[in-house]
């Protein structure tokens, strides 16, 4: 329901997989190929000189240091800032609107989230095969869509749960003058039955 | 607004509710990125001011790394394959689909997701009172695409097997899953005394 962008975290998850597959293919290639091993010995020293004759090259005034590693910072940050970016990004979807009509001569009408909310969760609350409900209003493909979670009781029937949910979302229509599209989630079913087991012996 | 239910994106809705975002696994590898991001940079900073390193500068790193083919053979077979294996993993599971254990209902008003320990009570009770032993006497297991009921009778009473096979039957046909479950009952041939 919300609009975490789930291709974004894959993408994250391949990428940090790849590099680490990479290392240990790298590692172990290392260890088990002397070939490979000989060449990197021969060619790891070079690249080493190479970058340290680069870094000499580039002198940050007179400190001794290369201006390079000013720019190998800046980029290190610029990756840690999309990062928590990203980990800040998770989740949201949330809306406070549930209705805008288009403004007429009268005015325009804004139904707000709340109000679907705490009617069907109050309509919900005197249900006895609900243990408890949570109503939300997240924003999908530009329509504000209701999610109803409920908890049942344990052996309730899926269908019956629904059946009662769609009966007040029906009401809620008749009241709000559309229809409201609606998430149900059922959870649960193992919570404790109404009464205790008698035992008689 | 006069449209009906199709208009709303209730299957993009019901297959985000019933695979995982894969959110937590993403958010601890960036969270160890920063972490390995922040380290780097100490280091860089920490050498250019001339300060010692907190674990290695990046000179001693750069050394490391050319030196590799003369460290210990196990101690890199050791790491390598670590490494190599949490790549796989974690290549693997961006690539699967991540199903949650759940299903959705066919409704004409909403989009319904079930989790698959709800339909397994459900059934457990219908399960129960068909074949006349107690609900806890019965186990449900919900699978994908499976529903698996086993039922320990009570010593001395037989369960009719076809009365708890019907019950089931009829009340996943009732459900409307997507995707259907296959029911299977199975009826333990040792009882359990006084349940």
């Amino acid at each position: 329901m919300n609009n975490t962008n789930r291709g974004l975290n894959r993408t994250l998850i391949m990428v940090v997989g790849l590099v680490l597959l990479a290392a240990g293919a790298l590692v172990l290639a290392l260890s088990f190929v002397p070939a490979f091993g000989e060449r990197w010995s021969d060619t790891a020293p070079q690249v080493s000189s190479s970058v340290s004759g680069v870094l000499v090259d580039t002198p940050l005034g007179d400190t001794g240091s290369s201006w390079l590693w000013i720019g190998v910072i800046v980029v290190l940050l610029v990756v840690a800032a999309l990062l928590v970016a990203f980990i800040a990004r998770q989740g949201r979807g949330h809306t406070r609107r549930l209705l805008t009509q288009p403004s007429t001569d009268n005015g325009s009408t804004v139904v707000e989230s709340a109000v679907a909310e705490q009617l069907m969760t109050q309509s919900l609350a005197d249900r006895p095969e609900l243990v408890s409900s949570h109503v939300s209003t997240y924003r999908v493909r530009g329509a504000s869509v209701l999610k109803i979670s409920v908890t049942c009781r344990r052996g309730v029937s899926p269908t019956d749960v629904t059946t009662i949910i769609n009966q007040r979302l029906r009401a809620l229509d008749g009241l709000v003058g559309t229809e409201v599209p609606a998430l149900i989630q059922i959870s649960g079913g193992f919570r404790a039955r109404t009464t205790k087991s008698t035992r008689l012996s | 607004m006069s449209e009906t239910t199709p208009k709303y994106p209730y299957a993009r809705i019901v297959r985000r509710e019933t695979h995982s975002p894969r959110s937590t696994l993403a958010i601890v590898l960036a969270v160890l990125v920063i972490l390995a991001v922040a380290w780097l940079i100490t280091e860089i900073v920490l050498s250019l001011l001339g300060h010692p390193p907190l674990l290695s500068a990046p000179a001693q790193l750069a050394a490391g790394i050319t030196e590799l083919p003369t460290f210990a053979t196990d101690l890199m077979i050791a790491v390598g394959s670590v490494l190599a294996l949490a790549g796989i993993i974690l290549v693997v599971a961006a690539v699967t689909a991540g199903r949650r254990a759940r299903h959705s209902l066919v409704g004409e008003r909403s989009a319904v997701v079930v989790d698959n320990a709800v339909i397994a009570s459900a059934l457990a009770r219908h399960a129960a009172r068909a074949g006349a032993v107690d609900p806890d006497s019965t186990r449900v297991t919900v699978g994908h695409r499976r529903a698996t009921v086993e039922i320990t009778p009570t010593s001395g009473f037989a369960v009719d097997t076809a009365a708890v096979e019907a019950a089931v039957t009829t009340q996943l046909e009732s459900f409307g899953l997507r995707p259907l479950l296959a029911p299977r009952v199975i009826v333990h041939t040792h009882g359990k005394v006084g349940a």
